[in-house]
C-alpha cells in the first residue's frame, strides 16, 4: 500500500499495479463504493446544511450555493486592516472527489469585481495559499478555507502584489489547480 | 477496591463523525451493511476506515501531499498501516522502480548515442566529400602534397575546413549577388596550412646531397625563369579569391542583366529585387539585402513575364511596378509564363558536383591548350612535376628546423605564413596550376549554362507569343442552335 504509484505506468508484469487510486475498489465494502462517487455531494449537502442553520463566520457571507459544482462566497476582514471596508468575491469548485480532493478557490475577477492587492493574490484571483495544495486534508472545509483567507488578508503588513504577477497572468491556466506553486513565505 | 477503567475505543462512541465525509453513525442505529470505523491518531477525530484509506492512497500518489498523508492533520500523529506486504512484494517493488529509474536513463543515453551516431556520419560524409571537392578542384598532385590519402595526416584545421565545404558550397548557390565571399577562396586558403607530414617532407628534401637534389627536382621551364622570384601569373589564391572572383562576379552579373534585357525585355528577377531594394533603401543598404531576398527569390521558380505591350520598357525605377518576384500576382496586361528553372534539389545537387565539373572543366581545357599556345600561357600549364619542387625554408639554408632556436622557429614561421599569405607558398606556384584552370573552367561552364538557360527562357517565351488557337467550322453542330445572319441562311453570304 506504501508503494503504490498509480500515476507512473509500469512494464508488463506489474500492470495489476498501475490503477489509478479512484478506480482501486476493494470488492468487499462495495456499499461504501457506491457511495464514492456521490461523497461530495453528500459532504457538500452536510456542509451546506451547516452554514444554513448555523449561519457563516462574521465577515463571511455566502452569496450562491445552487448546486454542488461552484458556490460562491463574500469575505471581509474585519476590524483594523489594510483591506478595511473592502468585500471580496471567492469562487469555489468542487469536483467528485471532494473532500478528497482539494476545492478550487479563487477571487472573483471581472465586473466590477477585482481580487485584493495581496503578496499571495495574482490579479487574476488565483490564490498561492498552503491549504489549498499542499496542506490541504478532509478534515478542512468550505468555511474553514474562508477563515482562512480572512486571516490571510488580515495579516498582511503591505499590499503589494506578488513578484511574478504579469509573468504567472500571463501564462495561468483557468484552473488555479493546475498551478504548482511553491510555498515559501509563511510569514505573509 | 482498584477499579479497572478500560480505555474506550472507536467502537465505544455514542455518535460517530466521520471528519472526511461529515457521516454521522450512531451507536444504536448503525448503518446497514456495518462500516468499519478507526480512531487512527491521538486527538477526537474518527472516520470510516475506507474513506481514510482512500485519502492515504490519494494523497500519497499526489506529489506535495505525500508528506502529509500519513499525519493525522489535527494532532500531528503519525497513522499505521497494516497490510499484507510480504517481503517479496517490497522486494518487488523495489526492483520495479530500479527497473523504472534505470529505462529512464536508457532512453536519456539512447536519444543522445543515436543523435551522436547519426552526428557522426553526418560528419564523416562532409568530411569525406570535402577532401574529395578538394582533390577535384586544386588537382590530385597538390592534394596530395597537402593532404594526402592518409587521414591521420591531416592537420587539424582540415577536420574543420572540409566538412563545412559542402555548406559553403551549398550557401554559395543561393545567394548568387551576395556580398559575403565566395567559397573559391577557402579552398585555395589551404595551401597555407602546413601539417606535420609537410614539414617532413620539405626537411628530409633539404637533407639531400645537393647533387641528388639536383636529379630529383628539375623545372621544365620553357623560358629562363628565375627561381627566387615567385610567378606573377597564375595570381596567388588569396588574392584572386578575395579580390578576382567579386571583381568578375560583378562585371558577369551587370553583361548578364543586359544581355537578358536585349533577349526577354525585362530584367531578371534578382537583379529586379536588387534594385527594388535599392530603390526602397535609397541606395547603399539595398546590397545587404539582397542575400536575402536571394534565398527567398533563389530556390524557387523563375518566372518569365512575357510582355504583350509595344511600349518599351521604362527605365529601372518603373521596373519594380511592373515586375516583381514571386509574391505578387500579375496585372491583366501581363501574362505569366511559370519556367521552372531550379528546384531546390537542382540547386543542391549542382552545388555539390561544382568541383568535379571544374575539374572536368580544367581537363577539358588542358587538351585544347595542346593546340594553343596563347592557351597554355594564359592558363601557364606546366609539366605536372614528378618530384615537387619544395620551397628552401626562408632564409634558412642546409639547416634543420630544430637546430634553431625557438624564437627563430617562431620568426620562420610567421615568416612562412606570411608568405603563405600574400604569395601563397612557392610550391603551390611552381607546380602546375590545376585550380587556376579549374577556376577558368567553371565560369566558362557558368557562362554556357547562363546562355542556354537564357536561350531556353527565349525560346519559350517566343512560344508563347506565338500561340494561335486553331479554328473550327460548325460542323456537327444543330444549324437551328446558332443564331446565324439572314445572308447565310439565304447562301448569298460569299
Amino acid at each position: 500500500m506504501r508503494h503504490v504509484e498509480p500515476s507512473v505506468p509500469l512494464k508488463a508484469p506489474f500492470t495489476a499495479l498501475t490503477l489509478p487510486p479512484p478506480r482501486f475498489q476493494l470488492s468487499r465494502d462495495s456499499a461504501a463504493n457506491s457511495e464514492m462517487t456521490s461523497i461530495s455531494s453528500r459532504r457538500l449537502a452536510k456542509e451546506l446544511k451547516e452554514i444554513h442553520s448555523e449561519g457563516c463566520p462574521v465577515g463571511i457571507t455566502l452569496v450562491k450555493a445552487d448546486d454542488f459544482a461552484t458556490w460562491w462566497f463574500t469575505i471581509e476582514v474585519m476590524g483594523e486592516s489594510l483591506y478595511q471596508n473592502e468585500r471580496y468575491t471567492l469562487q469555489f469548485r468542487f469536483d467528485s472527489q471532494y473532500p478528497i480532493s482539494s476545492p478550487a478557490v479563487q477571487f472573483v475577477v471581472g465586473e466590477g469585481m477585482e481580487a485584493p492587492i495581496h503578496p499571495h493574490v495574482y490579479s487574476n484571483g488565483h490564490i498561492c495559499a498552503s491549504i489549498l495544495g499542499n496542506e490541504w486534508s478532509p478534515v478542512l472545509s468550505v468555511i474553514a478555507v474562508c477563515v482562512t483567507l480572512q486571516s490571510m488578508l488580515a495579516s498582511c503588513k503591505e499590499k503589494k502584489p506578488p513578484t511574478d504577477n504579469d509573468r504567472y497572468v500571463r501564462t495561468a491556466p483557468d484552473n488555479p489547480k493546475k498551478t504548482r506553486f511553491h510555498y515559501d513565505d509563511d510569514t505573509v | 477496591m482498584a477499579t479497572t477503567t478500560r480505555v474506550p475505543t472507536v467502537d465505544d462512541l455514542r455518535l460517530k463523525l466521520c471528519y472526511i465525509c461529515r457521516e454521522e453513525e450512531l451507536y444504536d442505529a448503525p448503518e446497514n451493511p456495518r462500516r468499519q470505523w478507526t480512531h487512527p491518531c491521538k486527538c477526537t477525530l474518527v472516520a470510516h476506515e475506507q474513506c481514510l484509506l482512500k485519502w492515504i492512497q490519494t494523497a500519497q500518489a499526489t506529489e506535495g501531499r505525500a508528506q502529509n498523508a500519513m499525519k493525522c492533520p489535527q494532532c500531528g500523529a503519525a497513522y499505521e498501516l497494516e497490510s499484507k506486504n510480504p517481503f517479496i512484494l517490497r522486494l518487488i517493488n523495489v526492483g520495479n522502480n530500479i527497473l523504472q529509474s534505470s529505462g529512464g536513463m536508457f532512453t536519456l543515453f539512447g536519444t543522445a548515442t543515436v543523435i551522436g551516431v547519426v552526428g557522426t556520419s553526418i560528419y564523416v560524409v562532409c568530411t569525406g566529400y570535402g577532401a574529395w571537392a578538394m582533390q577535384k578542384f586544386i588537382g590530385k598532385e597538390m592534394f596530395n602534397f597537402l593532404l594526402g590519402d592518409d587521414p591521420s595526416q591531416w592537420p587539424w584545421s582540415a577536420f574543420i575546413n572540409l566538412p563545412l565545404l559542402p555548406f559553403s558550397l551549398i550557401v554559395t548557390r543561393f545567394q548568387s549577388t551576395s556580398s559575403l565571399p565566395p567559397i573559391i577562396p577557402i579552398l585555395l586558403a589551404l595551401p597555407s596550412t602546413f601539417s606535420p607530414a609537410f614539414n617532413q617532407k620539405i626537411n628530409d628534401h633539404w637533407r639531400l646531397d645537393k647533387g641528388v637534389r639536383k636529379l630529383t627536382s628539375y623545372r621544365p621551364s620553357s623560358s629562363p625563369a628565375s627561381t627566387s622570384s615567385p610567378r606573377s601569373w597564375p595570381p596567388s589564391p588569396m588574392i584572386f579569391g578575395l579580390f578576382g572572383i567579386p571583381l568578375v562576379q560583378m562585371v558577369y552579373q551587370r553583361l548578364y542583366s543586359k544581355v537578358y534585357f536585349k533577349v526577354m525585355g525585362t530584367l531578371p528577377p534578382e537583379r529586379v529585387a536588387l534594385l527594388r531594394n535599392r530603390d526602397a533603401n535609397g541606395g547603399a543598404a539595398g546590397r545587404n539585402n539582397v542575400a536575402r531576398m536571394d534565398i527567398a527569390n533563389g530556390p524557387f521558380n523563375l518566372r518569365v513575364r512575357a510582355n504583350l505591350r509595344d511600349d518599351p520598357h521604362p527605365a529601372a525605377h518603373g521596373e519594380p511596378d511592373l515586375l516583381v518576384g514571386q509574391d505578387i500576382p500579375a496585372p491583366e496586361e501581363e501574362r505569366v509564363l511559370q519556367v521552372n528553372a531550379s528546384t531546390v534539389g537542382r540547386k543542391v545537387a549542382g552545388a555539390l558536383l561544382t568541383p568535379a565539373i571544374a575539374s572536368w572543366m580544367g581537363t577539358l581545357l588542358l587538351r585544347f591548350s595542346r593546340h594553343s599556345v596563347l592557351l597554355r600561357e594564359f592558363l601557364a600549364i606546366r609539366r605536372p612535376i614528378g618530384r615537387v619542387w619544395y620551397p628552401p625554408p626562408v632564409d634558412v639554408m642546409n639547416k634543420d628546423m630544430h637546430t634553431l632556436s625557438a624564437f627563430k622557429q617562431m620568426t620562420v614561421g610567421f615568416q612562412m605564413i606570411a608568405r603563405g599569405l600574400w604569395g601563397s607558398s612557392r610550391t603551390f606556384l611552381e607546380s602546375d596550376p590545376v585550380w587556376w584552370r579549374n577556376t577558368v573552367g567553371l565560369g566558362l561552364f557558368i557562362v554556357v549554362k547562363d546562355a542556354v538557360q537564357l536561350f531556353h527562357l527565349w525560346l519559350t517565351k517566343r512560344e508563347l507569343e506565338s500561340r494561335k488557337v486553331k479554328n473550327r467550322d460548325f460542323t456537327g453542330v444543330d444549324f437551328r442552335e446558332l443564331d446565324l445572319i439572314p445572308s447565310f441562311l439565304l447562301g448569298t453570304r460569299r
